[in-house]
C-alpha cells in the first residue's frame, strides 16, 4: 500500500464532499410556484420552485405522512396540504396558520441548469414532540 | 385501562372502560383529542403506542390506510381495551401527531346519550328523516354531529343534526339509503318507516369542527352535496333565529341528482322568506339538463345545472374576506372543491369548514 492512498483516506479530499450534491432534476422541470417529486438515489423528494431559487422537502406531509404531491397545493409562495390545510411558508418551511411543525428541507444549489440537492441522510419527520 | 399521552409540554390522561373507544373515553374526560370523522374513515386520529397493550380494532377501516403497523399506529376511533388481561395491565402509553387543544373557549364536551328512535318519515326515493328523543338534554353547535349506535349494528355512524336549539332533548336526522350502508338497510328495509313504534339506540356526541357561531360575523357561502345539506340546514336555521341573517348574507348550492332528489324545500324556503334580500338559494342537478313539466315546485330556489362544486365556484366572490365556507357532502365533492377555493376563490384556509362522509 502506497503512503498516498494511505493519507488520502485519513483526510478525505473536497472532492469527496462534493460526492454529496446529487443532481435532482433540470431547474426547468418545475415551473415557478409549482413543485414536484422527484427519486434521488432512492431518496425521495419534493422540489418546489420558489421564484428565486428551489427548494427540497421530504415527500410527505409533517402532519399525517400524506404524501404532499397529491395533498400538496402551491400557492402565491404558500404550500397547503388538502387533507387539514396546514400551511407554510414555501422559501423558509416555516409553518403558517394551523400548521404545528416546519417543513424538513435539504439544501440546493443550482448549476449548469439543473438542481443539486445536497443529501447526508434522508430525512424524516418525528412522529410526535416527545420523540426526542 | 387508564391511558396516557405525554407530550413536551403537556400530559393527558383518561380512563377507557372496557370495549371503549379510546378517542370517545378521551373526549368525553374533556381531553381535545384530534379526530375528524370519528368513525374510522378518515385517519385524523391515528396514535402510535409506546407502552401497554390494546386492541386496535377494525381491521380493515378505510382510515388505516396510512398507517405504519410496524410502528404500533393506529386509530383512537378504533382502538379499545377489552380483555382482562388488558384491562388489568392497567395502562397505556400513547403518542399522538398533533397537538391536543381545543378548537374554541365554548367546545361542547361529548358524553354518551339514550334515546328513542321517533318520526320516521321518507323525504325522497332513497332519504328519510328521523328524530332521536333523547333521555336527557343535550347542548350541540349548529353544524356538529352525533355518532348512533343502533342495536343489532356492529359499530357507530355518524349523522348531522339538521334542527338546531341550544338545550333540546330532540334531534332530527336524516339517513340515505346506500346498497351495503348497515344502518340505512336496517331504516330502509323494514317495516319501521310505517311502524309507530319506536327503537332504543345509544349515541355519543356531540363532535365535529365545521360549526356556526354567530359571534364570528361572517357571511355564509355553503355547498352541500346530497345529504350534506343537514348540517347545512342546522346552520341556516341557526342563522335566522339568532338575527344573524339581519346583517350577514348566506349563499347555498344544494347539489342533487335528478327533481326527485330535490328535499327540504319548504325548510330552506322558510328561512329565505324571513331574510329574503340575504338569502341565495341554488339547487344543482347533476343528472338531468333541464327540468321537466311538472317541475318540482322549489319556491325561491334557483335552479342551476351541472356539478354543484363547478356551480359554487363560478360564483363565489374571489379574494372576499368576511365570508366563511362551508363544504358538506361526499369526499371527492369536498376535495374537489378545497383546491380552486384557494388557488383562484383565494379563500384562506381559516375561513374554510368542511365535512367530509363517505
Amino acid at each position: 500500500m502506497s503512503l498516498e492512498s494511505s493519507a488520502a483516506i485519513a483526510s478525505p479530499s473536497p472532492r469527496n464532499e462534493l460526492m454529496s450534491w446529487k443532481v435532482a432534476c433540470a431547474a426547468d422541470q418545475v415551473a415557478e410556484d409549482s413543485m414536484k417529486r422527484f427519486d434521488v438515489d432512492g431518496v425521495s423528494l419534493m422540489i418546489a420552485n420558489v421564484g428565486d431559487g428551489f427548494r427540497a422537502y421530504p415527500p410527505v406531509c409533517p402532519h399525517m405522512e400524506e404524501y404532499l404531491e397529491n395533498s400538496g397545493i402551491c400557492a402565491g409562495g404558500v404550500l397547503t396540504c388538502d387533507r387539514h390545510l396546514w400551511q407554510w411558508d414555501m422559501k423558509t418551511g416555516e409553518p403558517q396558520g394551523p400548521a404545528e411543525k416546519p417543513l424538513l428541507m435539504y439544501e440546493t444549489k443550482e448549476e449548469d441548469g439543473n438542481v443539486l440537492v445536497f443529501i447526508e441522510h434522508e430525512l424524516e419527520y418525528e412522529f410526535d414532540d416527545d420523540d426526542d | 385501562m387508564k391511558v396516557e399521552i405525554e407530550k413536551k409540554d403537556q400530559h393527558f390522561s383518561f380512563v377507557a372502560q372496557p370495549g371503549e373507544k379510546f378517542l370517545y373515553a378521551g373526549l368525553r374526560a374533556g381531553v381535545p383529542l384530534p379526530y375528524e370523522c370519528a368513525t374510522g374513515t378518515c385517519g385524523t386520529c391515528r396514535a402510535r403506542l409506546k407502552g401497554g397493550e390494546i386492541n386496535t380494532g377494525w381491521k380493515d377501516a378505510p382510515g388505516k390506510s396510512t398507517l405504519k403497523a410496524d410502528r404500533q399506529e393506529f386509530l383512537l376511533c378504533q382502538a379499545y381495551a377489552d380483555d382482562e388481561k388488558e384491562m388489568n395491565s392497567g395502562r397505556c402509553t400513547l403518542g399522538v401527531p398533533s397537538a391536543i387543544k381545543a378548537f374554541r373557549d365554548d367546545d361542547i364536551t361529548p358524553a354518551y346519550f339514550q334515546g328513542e328512535i321517533q318520526n320516521w318519515s321518507r323525504l325522497t326515493g332513497d332519504v328519510a328523516q328521523f328524530d332521536v328523543l333523547v333521555d336527557s338534554t343535550v347542548e350541540f353547535h349548529a353544524g356538529q354531529f352525533f355518532v348512533l349506535d343502533t342495536p343489532g349494528i356492529d359499530g357507530y355512524r355518524a349523522y348531522s343534526m339538521v334542527n338546531y336549539a341550544p338545550e333540546t332533548n330532540r334531534l332530527t336526522f336524516i339517513v340515505k339509503n346506500k346498497p351495503g350502508g348497515a344502518f340505512s338497510e336496517w331504516a330502509f328495509h323494514s317495516a319501521r318507516l310505517q311502524s309507530t313504534t319506536s327503537d332504543r339506540i345509544a349515541l355519543f356526541g356531540p363532535l365535529g369542527r365545521a360549526t356556526f357561531h354567530p359571534d364570528e360575523g361572517q357571511d355564509l357561502f355553503m355547498v352541500a352535496g346530497g345529504s350534506g345539506i343537514a348540517g347545512l340546514l342546522s346552520i341556516l336555521r341557526h342563522a335566522a333565529d339568532s338575527g344573524h341573517l339581519e346583517k350577514n348574507k348566506a349563499e347555498l348550492y344544494f347539489g342533487v341528482r335528478t327533481a326527485d332528489d330535490v328535499f327540504f324545500v319548504s325548510e330552506l324556503n322558510a328561512i329565505k322568506d324571513q331574510f329574503p334580500n340575504n338569502v341565495e338559494l341554488n339547487i344543482v342537478f347533476s343528472d338531468q339538463q333541464q327540468l321537466s313539466d311538472p317541475a318540482p315546485e322549489l319556491g325561491g330556489m334557483v335552479p342551476k345545472f351541472g356539478f354543484v362544486h363547478e356551480q359554487a365556484l363560478a360564483n363565489i366572490e374571489p379574494g372576499a374576506t368576511n365570508t366563511m365556507v362551508y363544504l358538506a357532502g361526499p369526499p371527492p365533492m369536498v376535495d374537489a372543491l378545497i383546491r380552486p377555493l384557494i388557488i383562484e376563490a383565494k379563500v384562506p384556509v381559516s375561513k374554510i369548514r368542511y365535512d367530509k362522509f363517505g
